[in-house]
């Protein structure tokens, strides 16, 4: 190419093909003259096959950003790399995270609360998605402190102003099943307990549903519940192998861990399925206790709305609600079983009823703790307005005599 | 039952903190010295003085700033701190009783009827923040009133406030708000 061409300056064929600051030449070597250029700029098609840098990559970021924002900004890529956030997650929790680093309450805090800034700006762009997230997980990944976590959080909502939806306690069921490892038999998972996933997020659905009905779930933390759920529904899809393996072993074997309130959760759980289960006739007969009703969790869920209302008083109206349930009855051994009820009832008296249904309320009603309320005010109390004269005497209390002081400061020379 | 019909609340109120200035200079050993009933902080700089009578903690400052707590309505707020002030004249400062407020007023009501609170944060969005995972009751915030209001499913309920007055509006206000929120029979 370069011996075919000539300079219209000089005349001379040595033609060099030179890169002048990355733009390509055809310079002649003996006077200088240019005889084409490169192309400076790139058409659209050629970015398109070109590999393009994003600004958040680039050096140009570096220069303009201060470095606490670089690393917060790396961090919460990192973040939603690791939990395989979907792009837009990641956009969103850095225009959080970039709203909030320039607010004061969080631009002159220690380290730890810039890091725990982080995990709250990917926990809040979650949750509005509706992306199952707890904070355990967020805080475990994170290796923050709780408390910390969680005023730094609210300290974000506040200042930024940003309204949270609720969590979604189906799709958490789902997700923390899905890190459950027992779907496939393994080395550690005999093939008598491996089970099938859509059946087993499916019971277990139904039995976390039933337990937000009887105000299990109301003010209390989501996980223990569900790993609480996922045990009877396990044990539940094929007791006749698993009635003898513990919660603690389930877990383990699940390689999840055992949070310790879900011991209770499922202690409750049981309670309730065991009432449900006195409601049904062919299981009355059968004498469930806690550790058979497993067996028949099956049933109790199928019909658990008849079961509930059944089992559980409003408070005022047992005997009419009995009767009611009498007729509006599903199939015929239900209604045989709670016609016989009913009928049991009246003779009985309202003392077997009330020993049979007991009222619907949350846990903490039923057992009360012993709680040290001060007594309202007495009258001559009441009849206090604070300007009223102030005698000596009863100041006098407040103060020490000269040979109390003199004890004291003896007392103080020990020091 | 509704709404609209006359039910009265019973509304307790556990706690009243006020602050008053003495507008001179507190010596607190002096006061750790003389005084009875009183807990010297030598690393925080303040003395923790109790009252019998009306059952009041007062946390004094050697800048003559005092805060009482403890108090059962504003009026015996009120009484304890002048009595504290007397108490700090005996003990031979200069004390003027000035500047005196009530700045928070802790009560607590009873619902008759439980709550469910999923329902009542998703009706009460902007206001209302519900999160399981850290408290397990509603938060809800009142701010013309500047009150906060803790409410839990049993159906116990807390406010905070600047004065018992806007205590009390609170819980008129929140009162049609956890009404429809109720419990209902199944």
């Amino acid at each position: 190419m370069s011996g075919q061409r000539k300079c219209p300056d000089c005349g001379s064929s040595e033609i060099v093909e030179d890169a002048h600051y990355a733009q390509n030449q055809l310079v002649c070597a003996d006077c200088g003259f240019i005889l084409t250029e490169g192309l400076l700029t790139t058409t659209f098609q050629d970015e398109e096959h070109l590999q393009e840098v994003t600004y958040s990559r680039s050096t140009g970021q570096n220069e303009q950003l201060s470095r606490c924002k670089l690393r917060g900004i790396k961090r919460v890529q990192d973040l939603c790399k690791v939990l395989y956030l979907p792009a837009v997650f990641e956009d969103t929790a850095l225009s959080y995270f970039q709203r909030a680093i320039e607010h004061p309450s969080f631009h002159l805090v220690s380290l730890e609360k810039k890091e725990i800034l982080v995990g709250c700006c990917v926990f809040v762009t979650c949750r509005q998605h509706n992306w199952p997230l707890t904070m355990g997980t967020i805080c475990s990944l994170l290796y923050a402190d709780k408390e910390l976590f969680a005023s730094v959080y609210l300290c974000v909502l506040k200042e930024l102003e940003l309204d949270v939806p609720a969590l979604s306690l189906t799709d958490l069921v789902k997700t923390h099943l899905n890190s459950f490892k027992l779907f496939q038999s393994s080395a550690s998972v005999p093939a008598k307990f491996a089970e099938d996933k859509e059946k087993m997020v499916a019971r277990t659905i139904q039995i976390v549903e039933l337990a937000s009905e009887t105000w299990l779930v109301t003010g209390r933390h989501p996980i223990p519940i569900v790993t609480a759920a996922a045990y009877l529904a396990w044990q539940s899809l094929q007791p006749v192998g698993r009635l003898t393996c513990t919660f603690a072993r389930f877990c383990k074997m699940a390689g999840t861990d055992l949070p310790p309130p879900a011991h209770l959760r499922l202690k409750e759980l049981n309670d309730i399925l065991l009432r449900m289960a006195s409601q049904l006739a062919w299981l009355r007969v059968l004498n469930v206790d806690k550790k058979t009703v497993v067996k028949h969790i099956g049933d109790l869920l199928q019909h658990r709305h008849f079961l509930l209302r059944s089992s559980f008083s409003s408070g005022d109206t047992e005997d009419q609600s009995a009767t009611a349930v009498g007729d509006g009855s599903v199939s015929s051994p239900q209604a045989a079983g709670c016609s016989a009820q009913a009928e049991g009832c009246h003779p009985g008296g309202k003392q077997k009823c009330s020993s049979v249904r007991r009222p619907l309320l949350p846990p903490c009603l039923i057992n009360p703790r012993k709680r040290l309320r001060t007594a309202a005010l007495s009258p001559s109390d009441q009849a206090i307005t604070g300007d009223e004269a102030i005698s000596d005497s009863e100041i006098e209390q407040y103060l020490r005599s000269q040979e109390e002081m003199q004890e004291f400061s003896k007392a103080q020379a020990w020091h | 039952m509704d709404a609209d019909s006359d039910v009265a609340l019973d509304i307790l109120i556990t706690n009243v903190v006020c602050v008053f200035r003495t507008r001179c200079h507190l010596n607190l050993r002096k006061i750790a010295l003389e005084g009875a009933n009183v807990i010297y902080k030598r690393d925080v700089g303040k003395v923790l003085m109790k009252l019998r009578k009306p059952r009041i903690t007062a946390t004094i400052w050697s800048s003559g700033k005092v805060i009482c707590t403890g108090a059962t309505s504003e009026e015996e707020a009120k009484f304890g701190a002048r009595r504290l002030a007397r108490t700090l004249q005996k003990l031979g400062f200069q004390v003027i009783f000035t500047d005196f407020k009530v700045v928070n007023v802790l009560a607590v009501c009873n619902m008759p009827f439980e709550i469910r609170l999923p329902e009542f944060t998703k009706n009460n969005r902007p206001h209302a923040s519900y999160e399981p995972e850290l408290h397990p009751a509603v938060c809800y915030r009142i701010k013309p009133l500047r009150a906060t209001l803790q409410i839990f499913s049993t159906g116990s309920i807390t406010v905070t406030g600047p004065n018992v007055k806007a205590v009390a509006s609170a819980v008129e206000q929140i009162y049609p708000f956890v009404f429809e929120s109720r419990k209902e029979i199944l």
